[in-house]
């Protein structure tokens, strides 16, 4: 829930017509450029529909320059963006060989993974050594190393399930798993805001979907009372599972999930219960177990369990933690364990060091003090920025915060002037989120130092002045009311 | 609008609609922003031109018929290519909004508005032809288009699938 004056919402609104309108207009004209350029593929059909790439090629490609930015360096608080520079009006772009050194606010490194790590990355180069940089062969063929046999119980134990089972990309681990649980004749009721993979997944499963609102267990009950008493779509007959998927921390919104409430909606009728857990794992709780141990709720109540090894661990794939019953299913029909290439070893040895450092089994309380860290961090952040009167979404002790931009031209205002001064933020439009909402996505890392959020908050301040997104009044600074309490 | 000085905040619940292409309709300041549009322009209409208020509200009419027609009952299928894999490559919007629901809200919103243009208008040009005439193709047109029991009918197969 978000809350906008509603001028901004007026001339959000007109700026999209106004878009729409030149685009609209453009590709009128284009229409008559093009009128006389020899078409030589007669009697195919064309690639795009007149309006399927509306979207792309008259409004994304206008700011092109603001996604995608290519990175010289590990993606450490510090980074190299390399320069880009375009010709066209952004239509292309073409890497400089320059670089801008910028403090990183847009990579998923919760823990400070990503760079090298003084436990990981020696365990790392000789597991390269040893095991080579790909099995190149399926997990059921030649592709299992003790590596992978190792991290798949260590997840499982991490997690508190009794097994998992890994897969070596986190879009895929659930695109690929949710079709091999449920198939046609189930139900699949997912949040609104649940990420790409997840509608992907129950897209392809055959399934019926329905859609809750956002992290509200009130309207999840109201979906599962009508689909239930209604049954499958023409037959009413009863559906054959019920299975509810939800997210751990909505990386768009920052927030978490309202995970207790929407267990005992889902046990009250009988629904499987399927986490996602791809930003939550490693970064919120006592110990880094997710938003499970943050929330107090016990593994045992989720069917399953997802998560993913690109945020918190550093390194790439997924996993999927459940019954031995589910995990050895899975391991005999889901495409993705017998089709595909395993996960690489070294990256399997980074996720087991990684996670190693966050239990304190390396020795030492690193993962402790990174987790505190990140907490502080966060919470810090948040704060300040509340204070400064910008409209910050999420909740305490979750470290992606969103600044609400709302007009379409203040996301390439902001990004463009915050690279300008040396930090890099990612900016994200419709339709990743909903038309109205643009946001500022900043992810707060373990690795940032107090200097380094004092520096973003410093710039972030200034260039949220000049873009005018500060749309609450910002706190008055606490040394008037002192003086204002003197002379009472 | 609120206390003095202070902004006046509205909530923005984000909406359940999983249709990209439609679901920016369901945020609060649409139907102002519509209304407000048709006045500026009327506004522009009228210091260009120079006409009376009675020919510039027939022209925002039937400008309003053209643009809306195309847009909501010409054009069929969604802006992004890949991300909705095509499901909504048949209908045109007004079939697409409220998720097909019937005689929502928004569609009694969108349904009445073409016909209080064609109120202002022919009142203000004292219902003289030939503007009374076009008017009335304009609104007739418009709401037949609008009505539940058009859902999907393509009539003599004009705009049927590609």
């Amino acid at each position: 829930m978000v809350r906008l004056p509603y001028t901004t919402a007026l001339t959000t609104l007109f700026s999209y017509g106004l878009l729409f309108a030149f685009g609209q207009l453009r590709d009128f004209f284009r229409k008559f450029v093009d009128w006389f350029k020899a078409k030589n593929v007669k009697g195919y059909a064309p690639i795009c529909l007149g309006l399927e790439d509306f979207y792309v090629r008259r409004l994304y490609l206008r700011i092109q320059d603001c996604f995608g930015r290519p990175i010289a360096s590990a993606p450490d608080s510090w980074f190299d963006v390399v320069e880009r520079t375009s010709n066209d009006n952004n239509k292309t772009l073409q890497c400089t060989s320059n670089t801008t050194r910028c403090l990183n606010l847009g990579s998923y490194n919760y823990l400070g993974f990503a760079a090298a790590d003084e436990y990981c990355t020696p365990r790392v180069i000789e597991s390269l050594k040893k095991y080579s940089a790909s099995t190149c062969s399926v997990r059921v063929d030649g592709g299992t190393t003790k590596l992978h046999a190792e991290l798949e119980e260590l997840a499982a134990r991490f997690v508190g399930k009794p097994a998992a089972i890994l897969f070596g990309m986190g879009y895929v681990t659930n695109s690929a798993i949710i079709p091999c649980l449920i198939g046609k004749g189930g139900l699949i009721i997912s949040d609104s805001l649940n990420h790409n993979s997840i509608v992907n997944g129950a897209r392809g499963s055959g399934a019926t979907v329905r859609v809750f609102q956002h992290n509200s267990p009130a309207h999840l009950e109201e979906v599962l009372r009508e689909q239930i008493a209604g049954g499958q779509p023409r037959t009413h007959r009863p559906w054959k599972k019920i299975i509810v998927i939800v997210e751990g921390i909505y990386s768009m919104e920052g927030e978490l999930c309202k995970l207790p409430e929407i267990i005992a909606v889902c046990k009250k009728y009988k629904a499987y219960t399927y986490l996602d857990e791809a930003h939550s794992i490693g970064a919120v709780g006592q110990s880094g177990r997710g938003v499970c141990e943050l929330l107090g709720v016990d593994p045992a109540d989720v069917d399953i369990m997802m998560g993913t090894f690109t945020k918190s661990f550093g390194s790439c794939g997924g996993y999927i933690a459940a019954s031995k019953e589910i995990i050895q299913h899975l391991k005999q029909s889901c495409p993705a364990h017998l089709y595909a290439t395993s996960m690489s070893p070294p990256a399997v040895q980074q996720v087991i060091s990684a996670i190693k450092v966050i239990l304190g089994e390396d020795g030492s309380n690193r993962g402790a003090q990174k987790l505190a860290r990140i907490r502080e961090n966060s919470n810090f952040f948040r704060s300040e920025l509340k204070k400064m009167g910008f409209e910050v979404l999420g909740d305490n002790d979750s470290p992606v915060m969103p600044i609400m931009l709302y007009n379409p031209a203040k996301i390439p205002a902001f990004s463009r002037e915050c690279l300008r001064q040396k930090v890099a933020v990612v900016t994200v439009a419709f339709p990743a989120t909903p038309l109205l909402l643009a946001r500022a996505r900043i992810c707060i890392s373990a690795s940032h130092t107090r200097e380094d959020l004092m520096k973003a908050l410093d710039v972030i301040s200034r260039v949220g002045d000049l873009v005018g997104i500060k749309y609450f009044p910002a706190e008055p600074p606490k040394i008037a009311e002192a003086d204002h309490d003197k002379l009472e | 609008m609120g206390r003095r000085g202070e902004p006046y905040y509205v909530e923005a619940a984000p909406p359940v609609d999983v249709n990209k292409n439609t679901e920016w309709f369901m945020y609060p300041g649409v139907w102002t922003t519509y209304i407000l549009l048709l006045f500026f322009v009327w506004l522009l209409v009228l210091s260009v031109s120079g006409c009376s208020p009675g020919a510039a509200w027939t022209v925002v009419n039937l400008a309003h018929f053209a643009i809306t027609y195309h847009f909501f009952h010409w054009k069929k299928g969604t802006p992004f290519a890949a991300d909705d894999q095509g499901i909504y490559s048949r209908l045109t919007w007004w079939e697409q909004i409220d998720n097909g629901q019937q005689l929502t809200r928004n569609r009694k919103f969108l349904t009445v508005v073409p016909v209080v243009l064609y109120l202002i208008a022919s009142h203000l040009t004292d219902y003289k032809q030939p503007m009374f005439f076009l008017n009335t193709i304009a609104v007739f047109v418009l709401v037949v288009a609008k009505l539940p029991n058009m859902h999907k009918v393509r009539i003599f197969g004009i705009n049927a699938d590609i």
